[in-house]
Formats: C-alpha cells, sequence, structure tokens
C-alpha cells in the first residue's frame, strides 16, 4: 500500500517528464481500440511502448530520453513489462491539466513491481499512481523491416491528408490496394467492396501535399482497411495543427511502414516569428511507427 | 390550492443562467417546494438512493407579490421535469427581453411595467377528459402574449408533504468538519479524467484540512491529495513529523488518530456534485457527516460585491456512502 518506503536505489528508472499532454497524445495514436495490452521496454535511450493485433499490425511509441527533463536508467539489460494501454494512457491523463506545465515522476518498479507515478510540481497537492504490470507475453510475429531493395519504396505525406484519405476509404472497406509507380509518380490507394473509390497523390501536382518520393518500379499490395484505419484513426490533433508530414515505407514482403512525429516539446510561449513547422525544440519529439503486413494470396504480393 | 407570483429579474438570472442547468445534472426530475417564506428544489429525498439536493431560496430572491395558500399550513409540493421546466423559462424570457427592449426604447411608450408571472393551475389538456395541474408562466411579447405551461405531477398529499419536511429536516444537518475545495474546476477536471479509470472513489477528509481522494482497482491505484485547506468546524493542529510521507501513508496515519474520516461514494456522483459548480457558488466545501453516514457538499454564496453568506440562497448536496464490501 505504501510507496514511501522505496529506496531510489532500488528503482530501475526514475525519470521526469514535463509535458504530459504530448506523451498522453503520442500514446494515444496507438490506441485503435478499447482493450490493448502494451509492453514497455525501458532502456538507456528511452522507453519504446509496443502494441500488437492479431500478427497483422504492431505500432510502436519511442519516447527518447531527450523528451524527460531527468532520466536516471539503472538497470541491467532491457526490462520489459505489460500494462493495460488505456489504463495507461487513461491514468496519465489525469496528472494533465490544462493550462498547468504538469510536471510528473515516473518509476519503476514499486515494491510490488508497478508503475509509479506521481506529480511534482506542488507541496500543497500530489497525484500519484500505482499502475500494476505484468509479464509480457512473447512477441507473436518478427516484425524485422528490411528494405524492399537497393532503393527504397517510400513516400512522404501530410499527415492531415493521410488522415483523410483513409477515412474516405472506409466506404469501400475490407481492403485496399496501395500502389506506388515511378511514371508519373504518384501513389494511389484504391478501395474495392461496396463500389470502388481511388485516390491519387501525384507527385509533380502537388509537391506541397507529397513532400518526397522514392520508387524506381511499380509495386502494388493490398491491405485490410481496418489495419490502415489505425494507423491514423488517433493521430493527435497537434499533428495535423503542426502540419506534420507522415513517412510511408514499403519493405520485403510488402510490410508498410506508417511514421508520424508528435510533438512532445513544453507548451512554449507564442512565437510568431517561427513558422508553423515547429521546429523550436526538434528533439523533443515522440516517434510512432506502425507495421502492417499486407494481406496475401496466389496473384498477390508481386513487385513488379 | 393556490400560488401565484412575479419573478424578479435576479430570480429569472439565477434559475435561468445558473441554478437549473446545475440542477438538472443532479437529476431530471425533482420536487418543488413552496412554502410561505422558501422555494426549494430537491432531489431524491422521498427515495433512498441517489445524490440528495437541496436547493432554498428566500420567496424574495426569486420572487415579487408571492401568493401561496393551501390547506396544508400554505404548503405545496410536486414533482417536475427541470429540462421541461428551463426550456419555458427560457423561452418565456426570450419573450420578455423583446419586449422590455422595445419598451425602454420608447419614452413613455408604455407604462404597464412587463413582469414575467408564474402560477399553479389545472387545465384540460388536448384530447383529454381530466384536467392536468401545470406551473404556467405568462409574460407580454411586442405583440403578442405568451404562456408557458409546464405539466406537474399531481401535488403531494398531506402525509407526503410532512415526510418530505421531515426529511428535509434531517438533511439540514452540517458535518462537523468541512474543508474549502481549493479550485472546483481543477477537481472538476480531475475527477472527469479519474472516471475512466474507476467506479468507486475513496475520499478521506481530515481536521488538518487535507482531502484525499483514490480510486483504487485490481489493475490500478490513482489517488490526489490537496492539503492545508481552510477548515470550517472542527479542526487540529497538522503534526509535522507526517511531511515526508506518501499520500497514502499519511492518510492512513491520519485515520488510526482519529483525526480523519474516510468514505466509499460513487465517482460518478462525486463528479455530479461538482457539476454545481454551474450554478456559479463562491466557494464549496466537503465533509463527510458523523458516522459517515454521507458525503455533503455545501456550496457558500456570497452577497454580490462582499464577503458576506447571502443568507437567501442555499445549496447543499449529500452523497450516498457505498458499502465498503462493494467495491
Amino acid at each position: 500500500m505504501s510507496s514511501s518506503a522505496i529506496e531510489p536505489e532500488s528503482s530501475d528508472l526514475v525519470c521526469q517528464l514535463d509535458n504530459v499532454q504530448g506523451v498522453v497524445d503520442a500514446l494515444t495514436s496507438v490506441r485503435w481500440k478499447k482493450q490493448q495490452d502494451a509492453v514497455l521496454e525501458l532502456s538507456e535511450h528511452g522507453i519504446v511502448l509496443i502494441v500488437e493485433e492479431t500478427a497483422c499490425l504492431q505500432a510502436k511509441v519511442y519516447l527518447q530520453r531527450e523528451l524527460f527533463v531527468r532520466y536516471e536508467y539503472s538497470a541491467e539489460g532491457r526490462p520489459r513489462f505489460g500494462v493495460s494501454l488505456g489504463l495507461f494512457v487513461d491514468c496519465l491523463n489525469t496528472f494533465s491539466v490544462q493550462g498547468h506545465s504538469s510536471a510528473i515522476e515516473i518509476r519503476y518498479p514499486g515494491p510490488d513491481m508497478q508503475l509509479l507515478l506521481k506529480s511534482v510540481d506542488s507541496s500543497d497537492s500530489c497525484t500519484y499512481a500505482e499502475i500494476r504490470t505484468r509479464i509480457p507475453d512473447t512477441i507473436s510475429w518478427d516484425y524485422n523491416f528490411e528494405p524492399a531493395g537497393s532503393t527504397p519504396l517510400s513516400f512522404t505525406v501530410k499527415s492531415a491528408a493521410l488522415k483523410e484519405a483513409i477515412d474516405d476509404l472506409e466506404w469501400p472497406g475490407s481492403s485496399i490496394h496501395l500502389i506506388l509507380q515511378p511514371t508519373p509518380p504518384s501513389v494511389t490507394f484504391r478501395g474495392e467492396g461496396h463500389g470502388d473509390l481511388q485516390i491519387d497523390f501525384m507527385y509533380h501536382v502537388n509537391t506541397d501535399l507529397l513532400a518526397a518520393f522514392h520508387c524506381d518500379r511499380q509495386v502494388s499490395h493490398r491491405y485490410k482497411y481496418k489495419f490502415l484505419r489505425a494507423t491514423t484513426s488517433n493521430i493527435p490533433s497537434s499533428v495535423i495543427r503542426d502540419n506534420r508530414g507522415s513517412k510511408l515505407t514499403i519493405g520485403r514482403g510488402g510490410m508498410l511502414k506508417v511514421q508520424h512525429l508528435v510533438s512532445v516539446a513544453k507548451p512554449a510561449m507564442p512565437q510568431p516569428h517561427i513558422d508553423s513547422a515547429g521546429y523550436q525544440q526538434p528533439s523533443r519529439i515522440a516517434y510512432i511507427e506502425f507495421f502492417v503486413k499486407p494481406e496475401v494470396d496466389e496473384d498477390d504480393a508481386n513487385d513488379t | 390550492m393556490k400560488f401565484k407570483a412575479f419573478l424578479t429579474d435576479n430570480g429569472v438570472n439565477l434559475l435561468d443562467k445558473r441554478f437549473l442547468p446545475a440542477l438538472d445534472k443532479m437529476g431530471k426530475i425533482c420536487h418543488l417546494y413552496l412554502t410561505r417564506d422558501h422555494i426549494y428544489f430537491l432531489h431524491n429525498l422521498l427515495n433512498g438512493d441517489g445524490i440528495q439536493s437541496i436547493a432554498q431560496f428566500r420567496k424574495e430572491a426569486l420572487f415579487d407579490e408571492y401568493r401561496i395558500s393551501s390547506q396544508n399550513d400554505d404548503r405545496i409540493s410536486f414533482a417536475i421535469d427541470l429540462s421541461l421546466l428551463h426550456r419555458a423559462l427560457h423561452s418565456i424570457i426570450s419573450i420578455y427581453t423583446e419586449f422590455s427592449a422595445t419598451d425602454n426604447g420608447v419614452p413613455g411608450g408604455n407604462n404597464a411595467p412587463n413582469r414575467i408571472q408564474i402560477k399553479l393551475v389545472k387545465k384540460l389538456p388536448p384530447h383529454s377528459q381530466q384536467p392536468m395541474p401545470f406551473l404556467t408562466f405568462e409574460t407580454k411579447g411586442y405583440k403578442s402574449a405568451v404562456i408557458q405551461d409546464v405539466p406537474i405531477s399531481k401535488p403531494l398529499s398531506r402525509s407526503d408533504v410532512l415526510e418530505l419536511q421531515a426529511a428535509l429536516d434531517m438533511a439540514q444537518d452540517l458535518p462537523q468538519t468541512l474543508i474549502q475545495v481549493p479550485d472546483m474546476h481543477q477537481l472538476q477536471n480531475f475527477v472527469d479524467k479519474m472516471k475512466n479509470v474507476g467506479d468507486v472513489l475513496n475520499v478521506s477528509i481530515s481536521k488538518y484540512g487535507d482531502l484525499h481522494l483514490q480510486v483504487s482497482t485490481t489493475l490500478i491505484t490513482l489517488g490526489a491529495e490537496f492539503r492545508k485547506l481552510s477548515v470550517v468546524g472542527e479542526q487540529a493542529e497538522s503534526p509535522t513529523d507526517d511531511q515526508n510521507l506518501s499520500a497514502q501513508s499519511r492518510t492512513r496515519i491520519t485515520l488510526q488518530r482519529g483525526d480523519a474520516m474516510t468514505v466509499l461514494v460513487s465517482v460518478k456522483h462525486f463528479f455530479r456534485s461538482l457539476q454545481c459548480h454551474q450554478a456559479k457558488p463562491d466557494c464549496a466545501f466537503y465533509g463527510i457527516a458523523q458516522q459517515g453516514a454521507c458525503l455533503t457538499v455545501v456550496f457558500q454564496f456570497f452577497i454580490p460585491g462582499t464577503h458576506q453568506t447571502d443568507k437567501a440562497i442555499s445549496l447543499h448536496c449529500r452523497l450516498p456512502v457505498l458499502d465498503p464490501g462493494s467495491s
């Protein structure tokens, strides 16, 4: 019951955050359903949170040590433990107070292997939490992402546009073809189901929308709509507001990697002379990665 | 049985902007209880479960020319749907202000001051043979007169009114120690998020001015402690040796010393009690009734522009406590 008797030396990790909301945003972006088990992996470089679904979809949130005001790591190896993602996010969220810079301390493990959180910014009020952890399951599927060939197959698109396109594809639903072709350089999302819908991003027509494009041969893969949707369904509003881009890469076997950047910067004073790209505090970014396995059947998954 | 009065501008403002939106959060249906001097909005006083909320107004706070008569010592009570009442009042106000604005624009244009009348009537509703009771609002617009009828229950019988009065008398007991909530809005925000984590809230209140809230399930314990709050009633000096303890240890020791009380309440009830914030009270105090019978929250209203309690308005809620076994 008591959390007072913990010796600081006994903790693998003691770290402090000054922007809880940014971390809540980052973790929310991988929350695609109500009940999700997450694995947290601690290291000297930071904290990685991993969630998976039915061996077809994996998401990782990288919270590097630079995001923390204080990061004291003293474990041997890399401790891993499981928590309920929903509970973890809801709990962190209670520490985030609007209009307040809410600083919190995160400590692991507690006397009963709990994850301990506590607010540190006021002596007369204190919020604390103890989250029960569990021994994580072994990762069921190897998500090693390898390049599909000597040149990368990737493009960077405005996160807002990507989300909008994927939202629009809900209507045809079921499975979505993603086609990259070098001439003319373009990205196509095509859904066939209850009617057809095709969305094209043309590289030369709108370089603002499609910021980068690397493709030397036509590739086409099919992905389950619900997994594609999970990659953008909870993109935090700050990503859209900051006008950020998302990078999509197709790897060997058609594995799709989707990367987003979420700002975990301390809410800064308004700086009108800095443009909306938000490059102040460049290191205070959480990286989000999704790995989506393609749908495979006999006439599919052929790199032509 | 007769009731007729005119709503004052202050009364319109109190009900429309502050109390009806807040009371609506407590529950859709409440008892409106009218006596010679007071008007009460009462939630859950006659049935055991749910938050009891008691809003009391002196007649002058809301009405002019307040007339009431009944064979039951001039007391009338009935059940009313607060959202209907609010809608009717809101609509009548829009007509009333339109007329008043025009009236002011034309000097000497209309001598009769515009007012909102409220009265109890029995009417035949359309397609019915049976007259039904209504609470009726009436006012004049620029070119029209508007009447809004709010359906109400049959007035309570003499014995039910006596029972209501007895429950009201019982509910006036205040806890021995009350502590002042520092920032209502912040607390509301916090408890709103806490709702996602668990259903049962452990509330501990000490004579030192400490408020400790905790939700605990098999997977998580989440809590918040607020210290050095203002205390009204029985208080004690905070021991100096507990500064470095965790909130949980400190509360445990204070409870053992007999300087604190603790109860379990529903997180949803607690959140709802905080929503009374909409009535714009100037302060709020929490306290635990004797023997932990309930958690009481008392809202205090000041006379505008002063720090003196406005005795014409009062609002407090009593949250039922849960059996420790149910957590």
